[in-house]
This record gives structure tokens, C-alpha cells and sequence, in this order.
């Protein structure tokens, strides 16, 4: 499995992928224009001068077959041409000493906080390869782009969480908030969101805060919450550092998680390694291993382990990675937490 | 004879059997003797002030049937609302969210808390015994004040305000306060009236929700309750519409009952009332009218006249006397 920059020739290919994805992956929409111009835009991204503004990266994950089975996205800075917005949610408390009176409130506040974060999107991968850490290669892969290429990026990265929503593309939250705003279906307004009319919706959305407690229980209970199928992608993105700090998205109340780019596990603990080309596998440890480059970035993983030489790769890996003699690569190990029955001595 | 007099302090045991009998959301008439007792101390100071601009002045008048010696109703006048403490309403707003693109054209009403009716004069403790409402004598309890705001202006802002009793349920349950107070105070409606009658609104500030609060997401029973009037202050209400007051702008924060108001020159029984002089001698039969002397021992009652086309009119001696005029005093009347 190879997660690789985007090309051009893959629209077909993406389009297909995101016929399938269910409602919330709103940068994901099965529309045409939409996804042409994202793979413009990747392209662009990679011949334009480094800023932040700058970039806005896709990639592909391919099965052995060169079959495109999943994407990931990275924005270099959101909000820089129409507004980003967030709920934040907030505390506000209401107390008389006289009458002995205590209350907290929990209040959401329209924000455009998280303006200029670089952004973790448009990840979906098809629900046939969700096994043998396909997930995580496709997810983490950015990591070491980011960690390549920080001028690209903001310092500040969030990654936007699909909220609780039922089979039907049900939103309890929009039900309790949004629909009283406009007379439309939560997976409506998540399909203009993602093809670009979020700010225009947002617009429409109360500006003044709201106190949660005048929304129903069932939307109370959403904030800040996933969807079940997104837990798995939570819990990988708590592992690399990533945090819900308070906001949420303004639809389905899903979390934004939050970390400076920094500090990011997969950041901080990756290395640049001379290639070791090596016949036989070494180590015992699965390395997230990338060729460094911008144009046509490589992401694969191999079970491996660094050297005083370098990092002991086999010929396929070297091949699926493109790397030539003298080639470095980037490589972390690809989990934070090793099991015990990893420790070798 | 029905007659409309400032209260005394001598009226206090009878005045606290009424406070007894209003309903709870007349918050500026609890059964409360002390409470009730400084509402005659500030009618009877007020009165006996020099007042050059309206200020913390309140006046506290009774309706006595003197036949009896009874008092069968009780109606104020707070010169200007929120003089010592805050005086809040919920403003109604009206907020379009429209998007063309979108084809998405909403009109969304907000309930903000303010301080806009501050200053205003306020009419309050309004209550009419059961067998006088709906008769003559519940317009001659509440229009009279209008009677002595037209006598001293300079006492009066150029503004009144009156807040109306909203719905609740047999069980005193408002649905207004259930959707929005109770979140902020914890308390049961009553609870909270009680409060604020005696303690005063201070607090409030401290509770109550700064931000504005969008109707759509209230229940449909505390929607349905905002703007509405309790049977409980229907007889009032109805007083001040025959009057001109605007219902539409600001509802009660408790209970969302509406708080009415008109520009003070306005009001129809200012407008429509004459000065005249009066003389005692024998009275023309003709149609109601209200008719009240021109001083603080302000006297007002209703009486059967037929307006003069000149400045003079002829009383019955035993109006005159019940109205404490001198023959050539002024008297003002409007029709009832």
C-alpha cells in the first residue's frame, strides 16, 4: 500500500471514491468541478512559493493493484479567503450570593478562532481496506509532509471531526440548532458546505450565542462528540497529540482537535535516514517511511529499525518509494505506544 | 360614592387584605405589611414634596367606596422605572437571515434583555376587587392616574409603561419562565416573583442571560406565551388599549407577558381631558364621566355631567365636597 501525492489522471478514480462516502466528509463531495479543482490546487500547491497560503495538498492511498482506495488533504492555512467558522463552547455563570444561586451555562459562541490553521482533511478511505493499518498510513502520512515541509504550513494544525449523525444523515444537533435557521436537511447543507457555500451558510446561523440548555437533550448531548465511525480516527489523532480544545463544528457540533505543529508525535519523533539497502528485513518495528519530495511525495510502510548506517530498507520499499542511490528518507516509527510484546532485547 | 384618593397610612390593614388576593405576578403588590407599608410612606412623602422633574417619586392610590368606608381597590404610579434599581424587559427583535444564493429568507425573533424602558413612568399595583371589574369603576381606578399625570407634568416622564401579568397554568406554571427563567434561576415562577417583590430586581443582572435569546429554540408553549396576557391582568389591559398603548416591543423577563407602553401626551384621557371651573349649585344630568380635582390631596370619582361649552360647570354640592374643591376651582373631566 502506497500513499503518493495526487495526479492529474486521478479524477475518475476519485470521483468513484467519493460516490461512496457517506454524509459528513464534507470535503469530499461527488462533484466533478469540485474534486478537478482540488487536484488543480494540489498540483499548484507544490510549484507555489512556500507560505501557507500557498497550500492545499492531496493524496492518494493505492493497493498493490494501483487501485485509488483512499484520500487525505492537507490545507496549509483555512479561513484566508472566506470566513472558517467554529462554535466555540463556553461557560458562562450565573450566581447570586443573596439568593444563594450557583448555575454554569454552557454557551456557543460563532467564532472565527481557528482562522489561518493548517487543517487535516478530506480523509476517507473505503470501508473494504479499513484493516492492516491502512488507517493510520493514510492519516499519519501527512505527518511527515508536514514535518518535511513546515514553511508550508501553519504552526497551529486542527483536524475537523464528523459529529454524531444517524443512518438516515440525521443530525441531532442540527435538528435542535441549524433547523430552526433554515428549512433544510443536515446533509443538505453538509453537501453545499463542501462545495463551497459553508460561509454563506454560516452566515445564517444565529450570531448572537446560544445557551445549550435551550437546545433539545438529544443536541446537548452531540457536543463534542464523534461519530461512531470516527472514533477510531479520534483515538489515532489523541495518540499523535491532537486535543479537543472547545471547538466545534457549527452544523453537527463535532469536535476540531487541535496541536501545534511541533509538537505533533509523528513530527517531533520523526528522522532523516540514509537509505540502507538490505536484502533481508531488519528489526521489528513498523516505519512510516516517506522520500521527501514535494512534488511526487511517497509514503509507505515497512517493518524496519535505524542503524548506525542508516535505515535498513528492502528493495520493494525502495522501489514503491521511487528512492535512487544516495536518496534520504523520512521515517517515524508508526505508532506511539509500543506493546510490550514489541520489545525485543 | 366610589372615590379615587391617595393612600393613607390608616389604609394599610385593608390594603394588605388586597395585596392578599392579587395574583402573584403583580410582583409590585405583595402581601408583604412592610413592603406595602414603604409604598404608602413614598406616595405620602412623594405627595408632600416639591417636584420640579420627575425622579424617585411613587404614588400608591386607593379606591374607596365611601358609603362603607371600604377599600375595594388599589392602583401606583412609579414617577421613573429602574430610578433605584435596574428596571429590565425583553425587547422583541427581529433578525433576517437571508441569503438570495440560497433562496433562504428568515425572519428570526430574539429576545434581548435591556434597559430601554428605564426612566419611563410606570404604572403599577394595579388590583380591582372581583365585582367591580369590568365595570366603570376599574376604568376610574386606572384612568384617574392619568388624571393626575395630566395635572402635574413636570412630576411624569414623557413616556408610560405598564407590564401586563403573562399566562401560567392552574398550577401557576408559567410556560415562558419554565422555557427560560428556570434555566437561569433554578426556581419555581412563584418563588422567583416572591423574590423580586421583595427583594427587588437587583439580581437579576446576576442571573438572567446578557446575551439575546432566540425564540425558535424556546418551546412551543413559551412561544406561544410571549406577548400574551393573563386573565389576571385582562381588566387593566383592556383599560390601557382603549387608552392607545402599543402592545408589540417588550415582554416580561419572567413571564413574557407584554409590557405596554405610550408617548404620555398621548395617552387618550390626557388628550381628551378639560379644565374647567367649578361652582356648586345644580348639576345637569347628562353621561359618565371621570372628574377630578387639580391637587396632590388628589380626589377623583364618576360622575353623570354634561361637559359646559364654556370654562365653567356646575356641581352637585355633594361632589364638589367629595372632590374637596373651592367653588372656582379647577377640575379636570374626560369621558368615561
Amino acid at each position: 500500500m502506497l500513499v503518493r501525492s495526487i495526479r492529474s489522471d486521478d479524477l475518475e478514480a476519485l470521483l468513484q471514491l467519493a460516490r461512496s462516502t457517506g454524509v459528513g466528509v464534507t470535503t469530499l463531495p461527488a462533484n466533478e468541478d469540485r474534486l478537478r479543482r482540488r487536484i488543480d490546487a494540489s498540483l499548484a500547491s507544490a510549484l507555489a512559493a512556500p507560505k501557507p497560503e500557498n497550500s492545499s495538498f492531496v493524496f492518494v492511498l493505492e493497493d498493490p493493484g494501483k487501485e485509488v482506495v483512499g484520500i487525505c488533504g492537507i490545507e496549509g492555512a483555512v479561513g484566508l479567503s472566506e470566513p472558517w467558522y467554529n462554535y466555540r463552547v463556553g461557560l458562562s455563570v450565573h450566581a447570586s450570593r443573596e439568593l444563594a444561586i450557583y448555575r454554569q451555562l454552557q454557551t456557543l459562541f460563532l467564532t472565527n478562532d481557528l482562522t489561518g490553521s493548517a487543517e487535516l482533511c478530506s480523509l476517507f478511505l473505503r470501508p473494504d481496506f479499513r484493516h492492516s493499518n491502512n488507517g493510520s498510513l493514510l492519516s499519519k502520512s501527512r505527518f511527515l509532509f508536514l514535518a518535511e515541509f513546515p514553511e508550508r504550513f501553519s504552526p497551529r494544525v486542527i483536524a475537523e471531526m464528523r459529529g454524531v449523525s444517524d443512518e438516515n444523515g440525521r443530525s441531532p444537533f442540527w435538528e435542535g440548532l441549524g433547523r430552526h435557521f433554515f428549512k433544510m436537511d443536515f446533509s443538505e447543507a453538509d453537501y453545499l458546505t463542501g462545495i463551497g457555500q459553508k460561509s454563506f451558510i454560516a452566515e445564517l446561523m444565529p450570531q448572537h450565542p446560544v445557551y445549550t440548555s435551550f437546545l433539545t437533550d438529544e443536541a446537548q448531548a452531540v457536543i463534542g462528540q464523534v461519530h461512531e465511525n470516527t472514533r477510531p480516527a479520534l483515538a489515532m489523532l489523541n495518540g499523535e497529540g491532537l486535543r479537543y480544545n472547545g471547538y466545534v463544528d457549527i452544523f453537527d457540533a463535532g469536535p476540531t482537535l487541535e496541536c501545534a505543529l511541533v509538537d505533533i508525535r509523528a513530527v517531533r519523533d520523526s528522522h532523516c535516514y540514509a537509505v540502507e539497502p538490505v536484502q533481508a528485513a531488519k528489526g521489528d518495528k513498523l516505519y512510516l517511511i516517506s522520500n521527501r519530495r514535494l512534488d511526487d511525495f511517497r509514503v509507505c510502510l515497512a517493518t524496519t529499525a535505524p542503524t548506525g548506517g542508516g535505515l535498513p530498507l528492502l528493495p520493494e520499499i525502495l522501489r514503491q518509494l521511487d528512492l535512487k542511490p544516495g536518496d534520504s528518507v523520512r521515517a517515524v516509527p508508526l505508532s506511539s505506544r509500543e506493546r510490550a510484546g514489541d520489545i525485543t532485547i | 360614592m366610589l372615590l379615587f384618593r391617595p393612600s393613607r397610612f390608616s389604609d394599610l390593614p385593608a390594603v394588605e387584605r388586597i395585596a392578599a388576593l392579587s395574583p402573584i405576578g403583580v410582583t409590585s403588590l405583595p402581601a408583604n405589611r412592610d413592603t406595602l407599608y414603604r409604598k404608602i410612606q413614598a406616595s405620602v412623602d412623594s405627595l408632600g414634596a416639591d417636584v420640579s422633574f420627575h425622579g424617585e417619586e411613587s404614588y400608591f392610590f386607593v379606591l374607596e367606596d365611601t358609603s362603607k368606608g371600604e377599600i375595594v381597590g388599589v392602583s401606583g404610579i412609579v414617577a421613573s422605572a429602574g430610578f433605584n434599581e435596574p428596571f429590565y424587559s425583553y425587547r422583541n427583535e427581529t433578525i433576517i437571515h437571508a441569503s438570495p444564493g440560497l433562496g433562504i429568507h428568515n425572519k428570526i425573533h430574539a429576545l434581548s434583555l435591556c434597559h430601554d424602558l428605564t426612566g419611563n413612568t410606570l404604572l403599577a399595583s394595579f388590583f380591582i376587587l372581583k365585582p367591580y371589574q369590568f365595570t366603570q369603576y376599574s376604568d376610574l381606578l386606572s384612568r384617574a392616574r392619568f388624571l393626575f399625570i395630566a395635572n402635574f407634568p413636570e412630576r411624569f416622564a414623557e413616556s408610560v409603561v405598564s407590564e401586563m401579568v403573562g399566562v401560567s397554568d392552574a398550577n401557576g406554571h408559567s410556560p415562558f419562565w419554565d422555557s427560560v427563567g428556570r434555566r437561569f434561576f433554578g426556581m419555581d415562577y412563584q418563588e422567583a416573583e416572591l423574590y423580586c417583590g421583595v427583594k427587588g430586581r437587583k439580581f437579576i443582572s446576576e442571573l438572567m442571560p446578557q446575551h439575546p435569546i432566540y425564540v425558535p429554540l424556546l418551546s412551543d408553549a413559551a412561544q406561544a406565551a410571549i406577548g400574551q396576557v393573563s386573565p389576571d391582568s385582562a381588566v387593566p389591559f383592556d383599560v390601557l388599549l382603549r387608552e392607545g398603548f402599543e402592545t408589540e416591543n417588550y415582554v416580561d423577563i419572567f413571564d413574557g407577558g407584554p409590557t405596554v407602553h405610550a408617548r404620555t401626551q398621548n395617552i387618550h384621557s390626557i388628550l381628551q381631558s378639560r379644565l374647567v371651573s367649578a361652582h356648586r349649585g345644580h348639576q345637569r344630568p347628562g353621561t359618565p364621566h371621570l372628574i377630578a380635582n387639580c391637587r396632590c390631596e388628589f380626589r377623583a370619582t364618576v360622575a353623570e355631567l354634561t361637559l359646559p361649552r364654556g370654562d365653567d360647570i356646575t356641581l352637585d354640592p355633594k361632589l364638589a365636597d367629595a372632590l374637596e374643591i373651592a367653588d372656582g376651582d379647577h377640575v379636570r373631566i374626560v369621558p368615561l
